[in-house]
């Protein structure tokens, strides 16, 4: 069952500074029943505006959204639910826990507005604060607990009322980042006992890859690619997802009878099939800086350019034709700076070289 | 001899930047202030260059007059309207003129300009609106209640004045209101929102206890302003029709200065100023418990 439906959601500003910007442009997603589900990107993509789409914070340009079987947005019906007809739940990323209540009355405030029953207010509240592990602080009031802490009621007030679907806007960009590790499992936890379906915006890689059973990624309004996290690590769409997903080394290179050559090689080429499909002339070439090796014989020729020592593995950089590669090494090779060595890809990625989208205007979004 | 020093060095620093309002405040206010507490233990008429010291008598015939009580009951009266009004008013058009309507920057400005207006010409100009305008206005369109001055009639110049001292606060305590308004953060709001909570709900539970701090200040101003009110008075009844609204402030005024009793009216200022304050605080010390650290 599928319990969160975009179709063709389109949503534009229109802004003094920059007049006309589509910030989320024709998304069609299906979430379904169960699914944590992430939105991952740079600041700007569009991401938290698609969530607050689905909030209803803000209205569509086009599109429609359904949550389950029942329609929230229609546009072109003009039908629209307001947020707090929507039975969501949702925790923001700056906590959000009204300071004038204690912990108790915070968490209550969504049963006491369905007007129920004192005994279930009691016991519902209860039930949510040992879940999030709040428990003995219900007299505290929220300028006296830690940011974790007040993170956790913001988390206890969203289900509390068993909602279908819960809405995380960046929730622990607000946290040290041991916390954010503890509250990444409490969060996994909670949605695995209680089967909640997780919208999680945020743009943080590793917490996207590691709690989601589907992400999505998206630049600029667009989304590049949904998949497992698994599936979208080995294989990326596009250049955009597979730079954002962890340290990329991009490799411009020419090809000719066959044989491909870094740009600025000098006509020595790289040992490497071309995909059958490639019909290009020229490509790039993405790979993983813990996936290349140094040999001290064959391989690319290059000369080490710097070694740097971090402990966990040491980081060489080398220049191939004239683009630098950054190579990661748990085993010390022996290598020093200026040695000649060679330099062999274990994976590559192929992509065309064809250019997508501006820096400039990456950088006009950004200020959005 | 070096905590000497720097005491020194500190009172030089506070004379040269705080010294010369310190001595206008000192000289304007505070010295009048208490050479008047002493005026009022004399029997000065306010004119006569020579007067005795009575003590307490003065303070006694205070207590006694009736028509200081009954002016001081009216302006009690005026006050209370005047608060709950001003402050509901603003608070309205604060919460409308936040809301995201159309020119709602403009709009602020437009409801704060009769602030800028002084109290003897707002008067002026509104007994000319009471006693002219309207009454043209109403014989033409046969409304009865219109047809007659307002200001002719004892109940009706008294709300006149309140109408008159709504209408030029509203827009002041409004941008007040507005201040704590826009500084609650969205999200707070957007938590209510998403927890199914309607706008009267929203207003009740989260934004109003919020609001505490702005309540406080407007309501201590408007407090103070209402007892000390003086021009509106003045420009719009002068204390008529047979000082059925002559307000506290300008009954001591006359008494001081008029009827010449200057010392009993001395002693009627500082009775009313014993008064005020200790509304004033009694209310800004039980209302700063209500207050939330943000």
């Amino acid at each position: 069952m599928d319990h969160v439906i975009l179709k063709n959601v389109t949503k534009t500003f229109v802004t003094k500074a920059f007049g006309k910007v589509t910030a989320v442009n024709n998304v069609n997603l299906n979430i379904k029943e169960g699914e944590c589900f992430s939105f991952l990107g740079p600041s700007g993509c569009g991401k938290t505006t698609t969530l607050r789409l689905i909030a209803g914070f803000e209205d569509l340009s086009s599109g429609e959204i359904w949550l389950g079987d029942q329609p929230v947005s229609i546009k072109n019906k003009n039908f629209y639910l307001p947020p707090e007809k929507r039975g969501l739940g949702m925790v923001f990323q700056a906590f959000a826990v009204w300071p004038h209540l204690n912990v108790f009355e915070n968490v209550a405030f969504p049963l006491r507005i369905l007007k129920k029953e004192k005994s279930v207010v009691l016991d519902k509240v209860k039930q949510a604060l040992k879940h999030t592990n709040l428990s003995g602080l219900e007299e505290k009031f929220p300028a006296e607990l830690s940011g974790g802490q007040q993170q956790r009621i913001a988390l206890a007030r969203a289900i509390v009322t068993n909602p279908k679907v819960l809405l995380l806007d960046e929730p622990l960009s607000n946290l040290d980042p041991k916390l954010r590790e503890i509250m990444r499992f409490e969060i996994k936890d909670l949605q695995k006992k209680f089967n909640f379906t997780i919208v999680y915006v945020t743009h943080d890689q590793t917490e996207a890859m590691a709690l989601s059973d589907r992400m999505l990624v998206m630049d600029m309004g667009v989304i590049q690619q949904i998949d497992t996290p698994t599936n979208m690590y080995n294989n990326p769409r596009n250049k955009f997802v597979y730079g954002f997903l962890g340290l990329s080394n991009f490799l411009k290179v020419n090809l000719s009878d066959g044989k491909v050559y870094p740009v600025g090689s000098d006509g020595v080429s790289i040992d490497c099939t071309i995909p059958v499909d490639f019909s290009e002339d020229q490509a790039i070439l993405a790979s993983r800086p813990n996936e290349i090796d140094l040999l001290p014989e064959g391989g690319y020729p290059a000369r080490i350019k710097s070694r740097l020592f971090l402990s966990d593995y040491i980081e060489y950089r080398v220049d191939v034709g004239q683009t630098e590669i950054r190579i990661q090494s748990y085993e010390d090779k022996g290598f020093k700076d200026g040695d000649l060595c060679g330099v062999k890809f274990n994976r590559l990625k192929w992509y065309s070289a064809k250019e997508e989208i501006s820096e400039a205007e990456r950088e006009r979004r950004k200020v959005i | 001899m070096n905590t000497v020093k720097s005491f020194l060095k500190k009172a030089k620093t506070f004379l040269i930047f705080a010294g010369p309002t310190t001595f206008i405040f000192l000289s304007v206010v505070i010295l009048p202030f208490i050479f008047g507490i002493y005026l009022s233990l004399t029997n000065w008429d306010g004119i006569a260059s020579d007067y005795r010291f009575i003590g307490f008598s003065n303070y006694q015939t205070v207590f006694q007059d009736q028509f200081f009580w009954n002016s001081f009951l009216l302006t009690v009266k005026y006050v209370l309207y005047t608060v709950v009004f001003v402050n509901l008013v603003a608070f309205i058009l604060a919460y409308l003129l936040t809301s995201g309507v159309k020119g709602q920057k403009f709009l602020r400005a437009v409801f704060f300009v009769p602030n800028l207006i002084g109290g003897i010409i707002l008067g002026l100009i509104w007994h000319f609106v009471f006693s002219r305008a309207l009454v043209f206005i109403g014989k033409k369109l046969s409304l009865g209640i219109f047809s007659y001055s307002w200001l002719a009639n004892p109940q009706k110049a008294f709300w006149a004045l309140v109408i008159v001292s709504v209408w030029q606060y509203s827009g002041y305590m409004m941008l007040i209101y507005i201040a704590g308004l826009v500084n609650i953060p969205k999200e707070l709001v957007e938590a209510a929102i998403i927890d199914g909570a309607n706008g009267g709900q929203r207003v009740r539970k989260i934004i109003l206890p919020l609001m505490v701090p702005s309540f406080v200040v407007c309501i201590f101003l408007t407090l103070q302003r209402g007892f000390m009110v003086y021009d509106v008075n003045l420009a719009l009844t002068d204390g008529g029709p047979f000082r059925s609204t002559e307000l506290i402030s300008m009954h001591v005024y006359k008494k001081a200065f008029l009827a010449q009793e200057y010392g009993i009216g001395q002693s009627q200022a500082f009775i009313l100023f014993i008064i005020v304050a200790a509304i004033t605080l009694t209310q800004v010390y039980f209302s700063k418990k209500w207050e939330v650290e943000m």
